[in-house]
């Protein structure tokens, strides 16, 4: 009896080993969450960039989680999303800053809790990051510059319609369209203007503009809001005819001045590829992969004529269902 | 603890008596080394068997999935044909009453069906004939240049349908579109008239039953018309956006079926199917990594449950085997003492395999059985002694050695100096045959002098009472015979037989040899013994005052002893006629 009692005792005893190291057995990989933080949800911009993250999401089989605060101007909210973030110890984390000074510390913190952080669109001023994805502003400046050559001459008046004195971007785009023009003797820049990426004060500046120096052969704007709010002020000023607009990004209210003519042409970034290659190279950063410092996701010259060959389409229009 | 104690002493005991070559390693090894072997074999063909089901189930899986898919896409693209001939049926000539049919049915038409983005007719020359209600016509659309036009205008009558697109007929409104155009040509009273019917999907129904199809993880079906235009692929963007290569000319090339090809690296299954007569292709592809993470998983599980399989064996066959040999190993440790001499081993327990307690029961019958002949011998050698001693002590008996002397004594004084000489001689020779110096075994021919010598001197002293004869034959003499077996017959005889008649007494020795046995006989025409006497004769010490005490049995034990039971002596004797006695033994030569 105690003989079978003791038998008992070692098969149970192996099974109990068993089944510990079964348990261990590699199953299913772990999900692995990565939270793309960005400036502004519910925008068309930023729904592209949603649009990029996905992709990447079901390609490699990850987790996307995406969220961003109703205001570009809630910076205090953003903070607190990637805070939130490092307490869900999600595996990376996709951010676009609204501010290039004020997230700088929780994104570090979030690299001292070992997570992660790749910046898209708009970077920090941190060199603790995996990687900045997005627009090269000063060669999107540069493009800028050329196409306007290249479409309006290069005997020219132009003023600029930047967006926020002194921001990193904004400063960024200037310095791109002041090199490229500064090769060419005869444009004129008469002078910089900022609208603190508020369409009203855009519109105001440029009737102000147009009102200072009667010459003025075009405008070169920065960003949409510079853009579409420079195109109202020419349009209210019965002026599409004789000034060109070169503007920046392309929402459907671009979009659509330019079919008209009242501006001349687009320069387009690539929200996609932000998103795709921000969450891709989250999950190279989770993978112990190093990323680039800069990857520049390129721009697109976009005028009335190849606005609509396919390559283009998809930049211009984006697929929203 | 005193389990603890226990069971690390039987742990002990377990991997002490683990030697090799020993039983219990050949048990374990060739145990182990079986069933570890069975078991990846098992294990092999299992994995191989399953892996190669996954892999074929994979691909038709895909297939199916890709089936209804498909089924579903084609049944679409029948409903848009269906709209383009429903135009066709009631263009009529485009009068004004039929515009206005024609213009209703569209109404209703793009009313129901969500998918439909638009619906729109131009003449043969790009005039547009007849617009989608409430949408504006775009002034800066030049019909005639765009694709869906001159394909439909080139191609009479086919269905024709443009890949993704965006759509800019109406203002405002940038619809990304699958477009289906049609040329028709309608005869009219006085010529032919053409139209181009354009029939504009929006996309979400292709996308919705191509995103639904999940292959795998990370599979996906994509489109692709007949000149390699992607209709739909999930990751359209990305492949625009140039981050991502899709193998469309190897597809497009590619009869229906299925492959395997590598894209960046990664290993692909391919599956191709026409999507009806639109000149499209569906292709699926599944990630042939994500079957084979499945096998990997399935592969380490497999490994696992092996290690731990052979694990237990090894254990499972070490108790096994250390079970069946501990009983043979106790015996061994029994006999190893049996061996060195000590043969006071106590009994073995009877436990153990069945094989291993007949084992050992044999063992302790065989040791029982050496005791007990041990025991027998050491009996017998004490026995044989002493029966020895008994005769010997029996030749110098006293009163004999009295008697004889007396005999000779008187001789003398009657100056029978020749008897005393021949007594003297035979008494002489008495002794030094019974001693023999010392031997046990002496020739048939001493014994018989012996017996003569004694006759001689019992002849004297009873003054002829009896007469004797003596048959030895010459070639008997030489074998060997335990001595001093006739002389207590003899003496028996006399005194028992001969001593008690009145007349004259006659003893007739014989020696003969039957077969293998030598027969001694000795017979006398004595008293005669009478049958329950003669029972009793071996067993009964004798008592008779004459006798020298040892008599009958002493000889008959001393002859079963040295010899074996089937030797001895036997008698047989009528009253009042005479005794014989008869002595056995086996033949041995000197």
């Amino acid at each position: 009896m105690k003989k079978i009692i003791k038998y008992i005792i070692i098969i149970l005893m192996l099974a109990v080993l068993t089944s510990c190291v079964s348990s261990t057995v590699p199953g299913q990989g772990e999900d692995i969450n990565i939270k793309v933080i960005v400036k502004k949800q519910n925008h068309e911009f930023w729904a592209v960039v949603e649009m990029g993250t996905e992709a990447a999401g079901r390609e490699f089989g990850v987790n996307v989680d995406y969220i961003g605060p109703t205001s570009e101007e809630d910076i205090e909210g953003q903070i607190r999303m990637v805070e939130a973030a490092i307490e869900d110890k999600v595996d990376a984390i996709v951010l676009a800053a609204i501010d290039y000074e004020r997230l700088v510390p929780a994104a570090e913190k979030a690299k001292e809790a070992g997570i992660p952080v790749v910046i898209i669109d708009s970077n920090i001023n941190s060199d603790k990051m995996n990687g900045f994805v997005g627009t090269d502003n000063v060669e999107a400046g540069r493009v800028l510059g050329e196409a306007m050559v290249e479409a309006i001459g290069m005997n020219i008046d132009i003023v600029i319609v930047s967006f926020v004195k002194g921001a990193s971007s904004s400063n960024k785009r200037e310095t791109g369209v002041l090199e490229a023009v500064g090769r060419y003797p005869d444009i004129n820049v008469l002078d910089v203007l900022y609208c603190n990426s508020e369409e009203a004060i855009a519109k105001q500046l440029t009737i102000d503009a147009l009102n200072k120096y009667p010459d003025i052969d075009a405008f070169v704007c920065l960003n949409a809001y510079a853009t579409v709010g420079t195109a109202r002020g020419i349009i209210e000023m019965e002026k599409t005819s004789e000034i060109k607009i070169i503007g920046f990004d392309s929402t459907p209210e671009e979009i659509e001045y330019l079919e008209s003519g009242s501006i001349e042409l687009l320069v387009v970034q690539n929200p996609f590829s932000m998103g795709y290659l921000g969450v891709k190279y989250a999950i190279d950063a989770i993978n112990g992969i190093s990323m680039p410092k800069n990857v520049s996701t390129g721009t697109v010259v976009i005028n009335k004529n190849n606005m609509y060959l396919p390559e283009n389409q998809k930049l211009v229009f984006p697929f929203i269902n | 603890m005193k389990k603890d104690v226990r069971l690390k002493k039987k742990l002990n005991n377990v991997s002490n008596s683990f030697r090799f070559g020993s039983i219990q390693s050949v048990i374990t090894l060739s145990f182990a080394a079986l069933i570890t072997i069975a078991m990846i074999m098992i294990g092999i063909a299992f994995f191989s068997t399953f892996s190669e089901n996954a892999k074929n189930s994979a691909t038709e899986s895909t297939t199916q999935i890709m089936n209804q898919a498909n089924l579903n896409l084609e049944f679409y693209l029948d409903s848009m044909v269906d709209i383009a001939d429903m135009i066709e049926n009631n263009i009529e000539g485009f009068t004004a009453g039929s515009t206005e049919k024609l213009a209703q049915i569209l109404n209703i038409t793009l009313e129901i069906r969500e998918d439909i983005e638009s619906i729109t007719i131009f003449s043969d020359t790009g005039a547009l004939l007849l617009a989608s209600p409430g949408y504006k016509f775009d002034a800066n659309l030049v019909a005639a240049g765009q694709a869906w036009f001159t394909y439909a205008a080139a191609n009479p009558f086919e269905y024709i349908f443009q890949p993704p697109h965006v759509q800019r007929i109406y203002e405002g409104r940038r619809p990304w579109v699958v477009t289906l155009s049609r040329g028709i040509t309608i005869e009219y009273p006085g010529g032919f008239r053409s139209y181009i019917s354009v029939v504009d999907m929006n996309f979400s129904i292709i996308e919705e039953v191509c995103s639904q199809v999940e292959l795998g993880r990370r599979g996906y079906i994509y489109i692709v018309d007949g000149e390699g235009q992607i209709i739909y692929h999930p990751q359209q963007q990305i492949i625009y956006a140039g981050l991502k290569d899709e193998n469309i000319q190897k597809a497009l090339f590619s009869e229906t079926g299925s492959y395997l090809e590598k894209l960046n690296g990664e290993s692909r299954s391919t599956v191709i199917m026409d999507v009806g007569t639109s000149g499209w292709k569906m292709v699926g592809v599944s990630y042939v990594d994500e079957i084979i993470q499945n096998r990997r998983n399935l592969s380490n599980i497999v490994i696992v449950i092996l290690l731990f399989g052979i694990a237990f064996i090894i254990v499972a066959s070490i108790f096994i085997s250390y079970k069946i040999s501990q009983p043979i190993k106790r015996l061994e440790h029994q006999m190893n003492r049996v061996e060195r001499g000590d043969f006071n081993v106590e009994n073995l327990e009877v436990k153990g395999e069945d094989e291993v307690k007949k084992l050992t029961r044999s063992f302790n019958l065989m040791i029982a059985r050496i005791r007990q002949l041990m025991t027998q011998i050491i009996a017998e050698q004490e026995a044989k002694r002493n029966y020895e001693l008994k005769a010997l002590q029996a030749q110098i008996n006293p009163h004999f050695l009295y008697n004889t002397l007396d005999s000779i004594i008187w001789m003398n004084e009657n100056k029978n100096h020749e008897g005393v000489s021949a007594m003297t001689a035979a008494l002489a020779k008495l002794f030094r045959i019974s001693l023999s110096r010392g031997k046990e075994i002496i020739s048939v021919s001493d014994e018989i002098e012996h017996a003569v010598s004694y006759l001689a001197i019992q002849k004297m002293r009873y003054k002829n009472k009896f007469e004797f004869t003596i048959d030895l034959p010459v070639e008997l003499s030489g074998y060997s015979t335990l001595k001093l077996i006739i002389q207590p017959i003899i003496e028996n005889a006399i005194y028992h037989g001969i001593n008690k008649i009145p007349d004259k007494g006659l003893i007739d020795i014989k020696v003969e040899k039957e077969g293998q046995i030598l027969v001694y006989s000795v017979a006398d025409n004595g008293y005669g013994i009478s049958g329950d006497r003669l029972e009793t004769i071996f067993t009964s010490e004798s008592t008779s005052k004459h006798s020298s005490g040892v008599g009958l049995k002493n000889v008959n034990e001393r002859i079963k002893l040295y010899y074996g039971d089937e030797y001895g002596i036997s008698i047989e004797s009528e009253a009042e006629v005479g005794t014989t006695v008869f002595i056995r033994i086996p033949i041995t030569e000197e």
